[in-house]
Protein backbone atom coordinates (compact mmCIF):
# COMPACT_ATOMS: atom_id res chain seq x y z
CA UNK A 1 0.00 0.00 0.00
CA UNK A 2 2.65 2.58 0.74
CA UNK A 3 4.79 1.08 -2.50
CA UNK A 4 1.84 2.26 -3.70
CA UNK A 5 1.23 6.03 -2.66
CA UNK A 6 5.25 6.25 -2.98
CA UNK A 7 5.43 4.89 -6.64
CA UNK A 8 2.37 7.06 -7.84
CA UNK A 9 3.49 9.72 -5.50
CA UNK A 10 6.99 9.27 -7.84
CA UNK A 11 5.55 9.51 -11.15
CA UNK A 12 3.55 12.90 -10.86
CA UNK A 13 6.93 14.19 -9.48
CA UNK A 14 8.44 13.14 -12.48
CA UNK A 15 5.39 14.22 -14.85
CA UNK A 16 5.54 17.37 -13.08
CA UNK A 17 8.96 18.35 -13.18
CA UNK A 18 9.42 17.50 -16.84
CA UNK A 19 6.69 19.28 -17.96
CA UNK A 20 5.76 22.27 -15.91
CA UNK A 21 8.37 24.40 -13.49
CA UNK A 22 6.58 24.17 -10.77
CA UNK A 23 9.03 22.49 -8.40
CA UNK A 24 12.35 24.32 -9.56
CA UNK A 25 11.97 26.17 -6.17
CA UNK A 26 12.01 23.49 -4.31
CA UNK A 27 14.69 21.06 -6.34
CA UNK A 28 16.39 24.72 -5.61
CA UNK A 29 16.16 24.64 -2.24
CA UNK A 30 17.13 21.47 -1.69
CA UNK A 31 20.41 21.89 -3.56
CA UNK A 32 21.21 24.94 -1.71
CA UNK A 33 22.02 21.99 0.98
CA UNK A 34 22.92 18.51 -1.02
CA UNK A 35 25.35 20.47 -3.35
CA UNK A 36 27.77 21.01 -0.28
CA UNK A 37 28.47 17.32 -0.91
CA UNK A 38 30.43 17.76 -4.38
CA UNK A 39 32.28 20.94 -2.56
CA UNK A 40 32.95 18.37 0.26
CA UNK A 41 34.01 15.12 -1.86
CA UNK A 42 36.32 18.37 -3.72
CA UNK A 43 37.73 19.29 -0.78
CA UNK A 44 40.89 16.54 -1.01
CA UNK A 45 41.78 17.91 -4.32
CA UNK A 46 41.36 21.39 -3.01
CA UNK A 47 43.84 20.83 0.23
CA UNK A 48 46.20 18.98 -2.16
CA UNK A 49 46.85 21.68 -4.17
CA UNK A 50 46.87 24.76 -1.59
CA UNK A 51 49.74 22.60 0.57
CA UNK A 52 51.05 21.92 -2.98
CA UNK A 53 51.53 25.56 -3.83
CA UNK A 54 52.74 26.00 0.01
CA UNK A 55 55.76 24.02 -0.66
CA UNK A 56 56.50 24.53 -4.46
CA UNK A 57 60.17 24.78 -4.68
CA UNK A 58 61.61 28.32 -5.48
CA UNK A 59 63.50 27.54 -8.39
CA UNK A 60 59.72 26.03 -9.97
CA UNK A 61 58.23 29.05 -8.94
CA UNK A 62 60.63 31.41 -10.53
CA UNK A 63 60.91 29.46 -13.33
CA UNK A 64 57.29 29.60 -13.92
CA UNK A 65 56.80 33.38 -13.09
CA UNK A 66 59.80 33.55 -15.68
CA UNK A 67 57.19 31.81 -17.92
CA UNK A 68 54.18 33.12 -17.47
CA UNK A 69 55.97 37.00 -17.82
CA UNK A 70 57.17 35.78 -21.29
CA UNK A 71 53.32 34.55 -22.26
CA UNK A 72 52.07 37.72 -20.85
CA UNK A 73 54.55 39.58 -22.85
CA UNK A 74 53.57 37.81 -25.83
CA UNK A 75 50.17 38.06 -25.21
CA UNK A 76 50.12 41.39 -24.78
CA UNK A 77 51.96 42.37 -27.68
CA UNK A 78 49.06 40.63 -29.64
CA UNK A 79 46.26 42.60 -27.43
CA UNK A 80 48.37 45.69 -29.19
CA UNK A 81 47.00 44.62 -32.58
CA UNK A 82 43.75 43.23 -31.72
CA UNK A 83 42.80 46.67 -30.20
CA UNK A 84 43.36 48.28 -34.07
CA UNK A 85 41.84 45.00 -35.36
CA UNK A 86 38.88 45.59 -33.23
CA UNK A 87 38.38 49.30 -34.02
CA UNK A 88 38.71 48.70 -37.72
CA UNK A 89 36.44 45.65 -37.52
CA UNK A 90 33.83 47.73 -35.66
CA UNK A 91 34.46 50.51 -38.58
CA UNK A 92 33.83 47.84 -41.25
CA UNK A 93 30.70 46.60 -39.18
CA UNK A 94 29.28 49.94 -39.45
CA UNK A 95 29.76 50.29 -43.10
CA UNK A 96 27.90 47.37 -43.39
CA UNK A 97 24.91 48.48 -41.08
CA UNK A 98 25.18 45.53 -39.62
CA UNK A 99 24.95 45.03 -35.41
CA UNK A 100 27.25 41.91 -34.43
CA UNK A 101 29.04 43.19 -30.53
CA UNK A 102 32.33 42.59 -30.62
CA UNK A 103 32.97 42.52 -27.04
CA UNK A 104 31.64 40.44 -24.62
CA UNK A 105 32.03 40.27 -20.60
CA UNK A 106 33.09 37.18 -19.07
CA UNK A 107 33.53 35.77 -15.50
CA UNK A 108 35.63 33.20 -14.00
CA UNK A 109 33.89 30.02 -12.63
CA UNK A 110 35.65 26.92 -10.81
CA UNK A 111 34.51 23.69 -11.53
CA UNK A 112 33.89 21.26 -8.35
CA UNK A 113 32.17 18.44 -9.75
CA UNK A 114 31.51 15.96 -12.32
CA UNK A 115 28.08 14.15 -12.90
CA UNK A 116 28.59 10.96 -11.60
CA UNK A 117 26.57 9.44 -14.47
CA UNK A 118 29.11 8.37 -17.11
CA UNK A 119 26.62 8.50 -19.79
CA UNK A 120 26.16 12.18 -19.72
CA UNK A 121 28.82 15.01 -20.12
CA UNK A 122 27.81 17.78 -17.42
CA UNK A 123 29.79 19.44 -14.80
CA UNK A 124 29.11 22.12 -11.82
CA UNK A 125 30.29 24.96 -11.28
CA UNK A 126 30.81 27.43 -8.60
CA UNK A 127 28.98 30.39 -10.10
CA UNK A 128 24.76 30.21 -10.01
CA UNK A 129 22.00 32.32 -9.87
CA UNK A 130 23.16 34.42 -7.45
CA UNK A 131 26.04 35.53 -9.31
CA UNK A 132 24.12 36.56 -12.36
CA UNK A 133 24.14 33.13 -14.10
CA UNK A 134 21.29 32.18 -16.64
CA UNK A 135 20.10 29.20 -18.28
CA UNK A 136 21.78 28.86 -21.60
CA UNK A 137 24.57 30.65 -20.64
CA UNK A 138 27.64 29.82 -22.70
CA UNK A 139 30.65 28.12 -21.12
CA UNK A 140 34.26 28.24 -22.66
CA UNK A 141 37.86 28.15 -21.24
CA UNK A 142 41.13 29.48 -22.17
CA UNK A 143 40.99 27.30 -25.92
CA UNK A 144 37.63 27.52 -26.53
CA UNK A 145 34.12 26.82 -26.31
CA UNK A 146 33.10 24.10 -23.57
CA UNK A 147 29.05 24.12 -23.47
CA UNK A 148 26.18 25.68 -22.15
CA UNK A 149 23.98 26.14 -18.46
CA UNK A 150 21.46 23.67 -17.93
CA UNK A 151 20.77 23.98 -14.68
CA UNK A 152 20.40 26.76 -12.05
CA UNK A 153 20.72 26.53 -8.61
CA UNK A 154 21.28 29.01 -6.24
CA UNK A 155 24.85 29.09 -5.81
CA UNK A 156 26.11 26.19 -8.30
CA UNK A 157 25.31 25.15 -11.65
CA UNK A 158 25.09 22.45 -13.94
CA UNK A 159 26.78 22.85 -17.28
CA UNK A 160 26.49 20.80 -20.26
CA UNK A 161 29.65 19.86 -22.00
CA UNK A 162 29.59 20.45 -26.34
CA UNK A 163 29.99 16.40 -26.28
CA UNK A 164 27.04 15.28 -24.68
CA UNK A 165 24.93 12.84 -27.24
CA UNK A 166 22.02 15.37 -26.26
CA UNK A 167 24.04 18.36 -27.37
CA UNK A 168 24.34 20.00 -30.69
CA UNK A 169 26.00 23.74 -31.87
CA UNK A 170 25.80 25.57 -34.95
CA UNK A 171 29.14 26.14 -36.34
CA UNK A 172 31.01 27.27 -39.83
CA UNK A 173 34.41 26.25 -40.87
CA UNK A 174 36.52 29.32 -40.77
CA UNK A 175 38.28 29.16 -43.61
CA UNK A 176 35.21 29.56 -45.61
CA UNK A 177 32.25 29.86 -43.61
CA UNK A 178 30.77 26.76 -44.29
CA UNK A 179 27.76 26.36 -42.07
CA UNK A 180 27.48 22.71 -39.89
CA UNK A 181 25.95 21.17 -37.04
CA UNK A 182 28.47 20.01 -34.76
CA UNK A 183 26.85 16.98 -32.33
CA UNK A 184 28.11 15.45 -29.10
CA UNK A 185 28.81 11.95 -29.69
CA UNK A 186 29.61 10.90 -25.77
CA UNK A 187 32.97 10.80 -26.31
CA UNK A 188 34.58 13.55 -24.65
CA UNK A 189 37.36 13.50 -27.98
CA UNK A 190 34.82 13.60 -30.78
CA UNK A 191 32.37 15.98 -32.08
CA UNK A 192 30.69 14.81 -35.75
CA UNK A 193 29.46 16.98 -38.01
CA UNK A 194 26.16 15.91 -39.49
CA UNK A 195 24.43 16.42 -42.76
CA UNK A 196 27.31 17.83 -44.61
CA UNK A 197 27.58 17.26 -48.29
CA UNK A 198 29.69 15.00 -49.65
CA UNK A 199 31.39 17.74 -52.45
CA UNK A 200 31.45 20.25 -49.82
CA UNK A 201 35.09 21.85 -49.22
CA UNK A 202 35.75 21.14 -45.76
CA UNK A 203 39.17 19.05 -44.58
CA UNK A 204 41.23 17.81 -42.12
CA UNK A 205 42.47 20.62 -39.84
CA UNK A 206 39.42 23.07 -40.83
CA UNK A 207 39.20 24.93 -37.64
CA UNK A 208 35.23 25.28 -36.73
CA UNK A 209 34.46 28.16 -35.17
CA UNK A 210 30.54 28.97 -33.61
CA UNK A 211 28.50 30.71 -35.76
CA UNK A 212 25.68 32.25 -33.51
CA UNK A 213 23.49 31.11 -35.24
CA UNK A 214 21.39 29.53 -32.77
CA UNK A 215 21.10 32.64 -30.88
CA UNK A 216 22.40 31.06 -27.64
CA UNK A 217 26.43 30.88 -28.27
CA UNK A 218 28.00 34.46 -29.15
CA UNK A 219 29.75 33.47 -32.58
CA UNK A 220 33.50 33.20 -33.58
CA UNK A 221 34.34 31.18 -30.47
CA UNK A 222 36.88 28.20 -31.96
CA UNK A 223 34.48 24.62 -31.25
CA UNK A 224 36.51 22.26 -32.54
CA UNK A 225 39.86 21.35 -35.21
CA UNK A 226 38.33 18.59 -37.71
CA UNK A 227 40.23 15.58 -37.31
CA UNK A 228 38.51 13.05 -40.22
CA UNK A 229 36.77 13.89 -43.19
CA UNK A 230 35.73 10.45 -44.67
CA UNK A 231 34.22 10.29 -47.84
CA UNK A 232 32.28 6.94 -48.11
CA UNK A 233 30.23 6.38 -51.28
CA UNK A 234 27.71 4.37 -49.81
CA UNK A 235 26.80 7.28 -47.32
CA UNK A 236 24.68 9.88 -48.42
CA UNK A 237 26.69 12.52 -46.49
CA UNK A 238 30.71 12.73 -45.75
CA UNK A 239 31.46 11.49 -42.38
CA UNK A 240 33.32 14.17 -40.53
CA UNK A 241 34.41 13.90 -37.28
CA UNK A 242 36.44 16.87 -35.12
CA UNK A 243 38.20 17.08 -32.03
CA UNK A 244 36.86 19.96 -29.46
CA UNK A 245 39.34 22.90 -28.76
CA UNK A 246 38.60 23.49 -25.52
CA UNK A 247 39.86 20.72 -22.92
CA UNK A 248 36.07 19.56 -21.87
CA UNK A 249 38.17 16.88 -19.31
CA UNK A 250 40.85 18.89 -17.71
CA UNK A 251 40.21 22.30 -17.48
CA UNK A 252 39.20 23.62 -13.75
CA UNK A 253 38.57 27.31 -14.56
CA UNK A 254 36.05 28.07 -16.98
CA UNK A 255 34.64 31.51 -18.25
CA UNK A 256 31.02 32.38 -18.06
CA UNK A 257 30.01 34.74 -21.23
CA UNK A 258 27.87 37.87 -20.95
CA UNK A 259 26.07 38.60 -23.72
CA UNK A 260 24.45 42.06 -24.13
CA UNK A 261 20.94 40.44 -24.52
CA UNK A 262 19.05 43.23 -25.14
CA UNK A 263 17.54 44.20 -28.74
CA UNK A 264 18.65 47.22 -30.24
CA UNK A 265 15.67 49.58 -29.22
CA UNK A 266 16.47 48.73 -26.02
CA UNK A 267 20.43 49.54 -26.54
CA UNK A 268 19.08 53.02 -27.72
CA UNK A 269 17.19 53.95 -25.36
CA UNK A 270 19.17 52.87 -22.51
CA UNK A 271 22.21 54.79 -24.28
CA UNK A 272 19.73 57.68 -24.88
CA UNK A 273 18.62 57.34 -20.70
CA UNK A 274 22.39 57.46 -19.98
CA UNK A 275 22.90 60.19 -22.42
CA UNK A 276 20.05 62.31 -20.12
CA UNK A 277 21.01 61.37 -17.48
CA UNK A 278 25.12 62.64 -18.09
CA UNK A 279 23.55 65.97 -19.23
CA UNK A 280 21.95 66.17 -15.91
CA UNK A 281 24.81 65.94 -14.54
CA UNK A 282 26.48 68.84 -16.10
CA UNK A 283 28.17 66.46 -18.13
CA UNK A 284 27.83 68.21 -21.49
CA UNK A 285 30.21 71.12 -21.58
CA UNK A 286 33.15 68.40 -21.44
CA UNK A 287 32.05 66.65 -24.99
CA UNK A 288 32.16 70.13 -26.95
CA UNK A 289 35.60 70.74 -25.66
CA UNK A 290 36.78 67.74 -26.80
CA UNK A 291 35.22 66.62 -30.18
CA UNK A 292 35.43 68.13 -33.26
CA UNK A 293 33.60 70.69 -34.66
CA UNK A 294 30.23 68.64 -36.25
CA UNK A 295 29.47 66.03 -32.63
CA UNK A 296 29.80 69.95 -31.13
CA UNK A 297 27.09 71.18 -32.69
CA UNK A 298 24.89 68.41 -32.26
CA UNK A 299 25.39 67.97 -28.87
CA UNK A 300 24.01 71.16 -27.63
CA UNK A 301 21.17 70.46 -30.01
CA UNK A 302 20.65 67.00 -28.26
CA UNK A 303 20.62 68.20 -25.06
CA UNK A 304 18.13 71.09 -25.74
CA UNK A 305 16.10 68.68 -27.40
CA UNK A 306 15.89 65.84 -24.96
CA UNK A 307 14.69 67.89 -21.61
CA UNK A 308 12.09 69.92 -24.07
CA UNK A 309 10.20 66.87 -26.71
CA UNK A 310 11.47 63.44 -25.44
CA UNK A 311 11.23 61.47 -22.51
CA UNK A 312 13.38 58.32 -23.46
CA UNK A 313 10.84 56.30 -24.90
CA UNK A 314 9.98 58.31 -27.81
CA UNK A 315 13.42 59.01 -29.54
CA UNK A 316 14.00 55.09 -30.06
CA UNK A 317 11.23 55.31 -32.66
CA UNK A 318 12.74 57.50 -35.02
CA UNK A 319 16.03 55.68 -34.01
CA UNK A 320 14.71 52.58 -35.55
CA UNK A 321 13.46 53.76 -38.45
CA UNK A 322 16.67 56.40 -39.57
CA UNK A 323 19.59 54.47 -41.48
CA UNK A 324 22.18 54.96 -38.73
CA UNK A 325 20.13 53.40 -36.05
CA UNK A 326 22.42 50.35 -35.62
CA UNK A 327 25.76 52.42 -35.53
CA UNK A 328 23.60 54.01 -32.33
CA UNK A 329 22.42 51.08 -30.94
CA UNK A 330 25.26 49.87 -28.92
CA UNK A 331 27.39 52.36 -27.45
CA UNK A 332 30.28 50.92 -26.83
CA UNK A 333 31.15 49.61 -30.13
CA UNK A 334 30.13 52.33 -32.23
CA UNK A 335 32.20 54.47 -33.31
CA UNK A 336 30.90 57.35 -36.15
CA UNK A 337 34.26 58.64 -35.55
CA UNK A 338 34.82 56.67 -39.27
CA UNK A 339 33.96 60.37 -40.05
CA UNK A 340 35.91 62.26 -37.25
CA UNK A 341 39.17 60.01 -36.79
CA UNK A 342 40.76 62.18 -34.36
CA UNK A 343 38.79 61.49 -31.10
CA UNK A 344 38.23 57.66 -30.53
CA UNK A 345 38.63 57.51 -26.84
CA UNK A 346 35.11 57.80 -24.11
CA UNK A 347 34.91 61.60 -25.11
CA UNK A 348 33.38 60.87 -28.18
CA UNK A 349 31.38 58.27 -27.10
CA UNK A 350 28.52 60.46 -26.03
CA UNK A 351 28.28 62.61 -28.60
CA UNK A 352 27.88 59.30 -30.76
CA UNK A 353 25.25 58.20 -28.14
CA UNK A 354 23.68 61.07 -29.02
CA UNK A 355 22.06 60.21 -32.00
CA UNK A 356 19.42 57.89 -30.02
CA UNK A 357 18.04 61.26 -28.22
CA UNK A 358 18.59 63.65 -31.52
CA UNK A 359 16.35 62.37 -34.61
CA UNK A 360 13.28 64.31 -32.79
CA UNK A 361 14.94 67.31 -33.83
CA UNK A 362 16.41 67.05 -37.67
CA UNK A 363 17.52 63.46 -37.98
CA UNK A 364 18.33 63.54 -41.47
CA UNK A 365 20.00 66.53 -41.46
CA UNK A 366 22.49 65.72 -39.24
CA UNK A 367 22.95 62.04 -40.45
CA UNK A 368 23.78 63.52 -43.65
CA UNK A 369 26.09 65.74 -41.98
CA UNK A 370 28.18 62.60 -40.11
CA UNK A 371 28.30 60.61 -43.23
CA UNK B 1 16.69 1.63 29.59
CA UNK B 2 16.44 -0.76 26.67
CA UNK B 3 14.24 2.37 25.20
CA UNK B 4 16.82 5.08 26.49
CA UNK B 5 19.67 2.62 24.23
CA UNK B 6 16.87 2.50 21.30
CA UNK B 7 16.55 5.87 20.11
CA UNK B 8 19.78 7.00 21.27
CA UNK B 9 22.14 6.06 18.26
CA UNK B 10 19.90 6.78 15.34
CA UNK B 11 21.99 9.34 13.95
CA UNK B 12 24.68 6.66 12.74
CA UNK B 13 22.22 5.71 10.73
CA UNK B 14 22.28 8.85 8.89
CA UNK B 15 25.91 9.62 9.02
CA UNK B 16 25.65 6.11 7.04
CA UNK B 17 23.66 7.59 4.96
CA UNK B 18 25.44 11.17 4.69
CA UNK B 19 28.84 9.14 4.00
CA UNK B 20 27.20 7.05 1.05
CA UNK B 21 26.07 10.60 -0.72
CA UNK B 22 29.18 11.91 -0.77
CA UNK B 23 30.31 8.19 -2.11
CA UNK B 24 28.24 8.91 -4.59
CA UNK B 25 29.21 11.98 -6.14
CA UNK B 26 32.97 11.50 -5.36
CA UNK B 27 35.33 11.86 -8.60
CA UNK B 28 36.29 8.22 -9.80
CA UNK B 29 38.55 7.94 -12.74
CA UNK B 30 37.23 7.66 -16.25
CA UNK B 31 36.96 4.00 -16.91
CA UNK B 32 35.59 3.09 -12.97
CA UNK B 33 32.89 5.86 -13.46
CA UNK B 34 30.61 3.15 -14.76
CA UNK B 35 31.26 1.06 -12.04
CA UNK B 36 30.21 3.04 -9.04
CA UNK B 37 28.39 0.56 -7.09
CA UNK B 38 25.00 2.06 -5.98
CA UNK B 39 25.86 3.18 -2.34
CA UNK B 40 22.83 4.64 -1.23
CA UNK B 41 20.85 1.63 -1.88
CA UNK B 42 23.21 -0.53 -0.57
CA UNK B 43 22.83 0.81 2.72
CA UNK B 44 19.58 0.81 2.14
CA UNK B 45 19.67 -2.40 1.39
CA UNK B 46 21.24 -3.45 5.19
CA UNK B 47 19.38 -1.09 7.32
CA UNK B 48 15.97 -1.96 6.03
CA UNK B 49 17.13 -5.49 6.73
CA UNK B 50 18.17 -4.33 10.13
CA UNK B 51 16.36 -2.45 11.21
CA UNK B 52 13.16 -2.34 9.25
CA UNK B 53 10.94 -0.53 11.79
CA UNK B 54 13.56 2.55 11.54
CA UNK B 55 14.52 2.28 8.19
CA UNK B 56 11.73 1.61 5.53
CA UNK B 57 10.41 2.49 1.94
CA UNK B 58 9.66 7.01 3.05
CA UNK B 59 13.26 6.91 4.04
CA UNK B 60 14.30 5.34 0.74
CA UNK B 61 12.13 7.92 -0.98
CA UNK B 62 13.68 11.34 0.51
CA UNK B 63 17.13 9.70 -0.03
CA UNK B 64 15.88 9.05 -3.48
CA UNK B 65 14.51 12.74 -3.58
CA UNK B 66 18.30 14.01 -2.52
CA UNK B 67 19.96 11.85 -5.54
CA UNK B 68 17.35 13.28 -7.87
CA UNK B 69 18.99 16.74 -6.79
CA UNK B 70 22.28 15.53 -6.90
CA UNK B 71 22.39 14.20 -10.07
CA UNK B 72 19.96 16.20 -12.11
CA UNK B 73 17.76 13.86 -12.82
CA UNK B 74 13.80 14.26 -12.62
CA UNK B 75 12.63 14.57 -9.23
CA UNK B 76 11.25 11.40 -8.52
CA UNK B 77 13.37 9.17 -11.04
CA UNK B 78 16.17 7.74 -7.87
CA UNK B 79 13.17 7.98 -5.10
CA UNK B 80 11.15 5.67 -7.39
CA UNK B 81 14.01 3.30 -7.68
CA UNK B 82 14.98 3.63 -4.23
CA UNK B 83 11.89 2.98 -3.32
CA UNK B 84 11.13 -0.38 -5.18
CA UNK B 85 14.56 -1.57 -3.72
CA UNK B 86 13.39 -0.72 -0.55
CA UNK B 87 9.97 -2.73 -1.33
CA UNK B 88 11.62 -5.86 -2.66
CA UNK B 89 14.27 -6.05 -0.21
CA UNK B 90 11.80 -5.59 2.66
CA UNK B 91 9.43 -8.65 1.15
CA UNK B 92 11.91 -11.09 0.92
CA UNK B 93 13.51 -9.95 3.87
CA UNK B 94 12.67 -13.13 6.11
CA UNK B 95 13.97 -15.35 3.65
CA UNK B 96 17.42 -13.18 2.97
CA UNK B 97 18.42 -12.89 6.88
CA UNK B 98 18.04 -16.88 6.90
CA UNK B 99 20.68 -17.08 3.53
CA UNK B 100 24.17 -17.55 3.34
CA UNK B 101 26.65 -14.16 2.50
CA UNK B 102 26.84 -15.40 -0.93
CA UNK B 103 23.23 -16.23 -1.60
CA UNK B 104 22.12 -12.78 -0.37
CA UNK B 105 24.66 -11.04 -2.56
CA UNK B 106 22.84 -13.53 -5.51
CA UNK B 107 19.68 -11.36 -4.05
CA UNK B 108 21.35 -8.09 -4.47
CA UNK B 109 22.83 -8.60 -7.48
CA UNK B 110 19.02 -9.45 -9.26
CA UNK B 111 17.32 -6.64 -7.18
CA UNK B 112 19.75 -4.47 -7.81
CA UNK B 113 19.94 -5.15 -11.56
CA UNK B 114 15.90 -4.96 -12.04
CA UNK B 115 16.65 -1.59 -10.55
CA UNK B 116 19.23 -0.61 -13.21
CA UNK B 117 16.61 -2.05 -15.65
CA UNK B 118 14.06 0.28 -14.75
CA UNK B 119 16.62 3.20 -14.32
CA UNK B 120 17.35 2.68 -17.76
CA UNK B 121 13.49 2.45 -19.27
CA UNK B 122 13.06 5.54 -17.40
CA UNK B 123 16.25 7.50 -18.60
CA UNK B 124 15.06 6.44 -22.28
CA UNK B 125 11.74 8.14 -21.69
CA UNK B 126 13.16 11.00 -20.51
CA UNK B 127 15.07 10.96 -23.85
CA UNK B 128 18.62 10.53 -22.27
CA UNK B 129 19.25 7.04 -23.96
CA UNK B 130 22.28 5.23 -22.26
CA UNK B 131 23.34 3.13 -25.09
CA UNK B 132 24.21 -0.32 -23.15
CA UNK B 133 23.48 -2.97 -20.77
CA UNK B 134 26.44 -1.87 -19.51
CA UNK B 135 24.41 -0.37 -16.90
CA UNK B 136 24.25 -3.47 -15.17
CA UNK B 137 27.57 -3.55 -14.06
CA UNK B 138 26.65 -1.28 -11.23
CA UNK B 139 24.41 -4.01 -9.85
CA UNK B 140 27.46 -6.54 -10.05
CA UNK B 141 29.96 -4.51 -8.31
CA UNK B 142 27.35 -3.89 -5.37
CA UNK B 143 26.46 -7.30 -4.72
CA UNK B 144 30.34 -8.43 -5.05
CA UNK B 145 30.61 -5.30 -2.42
CA UNK B 146 27.60 -6.38 -0.22
CA UNK B 147 29.47 -9.02 1.93
CA UNK B 148 31.77 -6.28 2.87
CA UNK B 149 29.12 -3.42 3.24
CA UNK B 150 27.22 -6.25 5.39
CA UNK B 151 30.04 -6.98 7.76
CA UNK B 152 31.39 -3.60 8.47
CA UNK B 153 27.86 -2.29 8.94
CA UNK B 154 27.15 -5.32 11.52
CA UNK B 155 30.29 -4.43 13.12
CA UNK B 156 29.09 -0.71 13.54
CA UNK B 157 25.87 -1.76 14.82
CA UNK B 158 26.94 -4.11 17.63
CA UNK B 159 29.76 -1.25 18.50
CA UNK B 160 27.25 1.22 19.00
CA UNK B 161 24.59 -0.74 20.02
CA UNK B 162 22.28 0.88 17.35
CA UNK B 163 18.19 0.00 17.32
Amino acid sequence: MRLLVLVVLSVALMVVDARFTLLKPVRSQMSLVLMQSYWITDLPQRLWQGVASQFGSRTELVAENEKLKTENLLLQGRMQKLAALTEQNVRLRELLNSSALVNEKVEVAELIGMDPNPFTHRIIINKGERDGVVLGQPVLDARGLMGQVVELMPYTSRVLLLTDTTHSIPVQVNRNGLRAIASGTGNPERLELRHVADTADIKEGDLLVSSGLGQRFPAGYPVATVKEVIHDSGQPFAIVRAVPTAALNRSRYLLLVFSDTRTPEERANDAAQAQENLDAQGGGPIIPATVPKPAAVIAPAAAAAVPATAPAATPAKPAATTPVKPAAAHPAAAKPPATAPAAKPPATQPAVVKPAAKPPVSAPATTGGRE
Amino acid sequence: MVGATASRNGWMIWLTFAIGMLLSVSPLPQFMEILRPLWLALLLAFWALALPHKVGMVTAWCLGLAEDVLYGTLLGQNALILTLITFLVLSLQQRLRMFPMWQQSLVILVIFGLAQLVQLWLSALTGNRQPTLALVLPALVSALLWPWISFGLRGLRRRYKIN
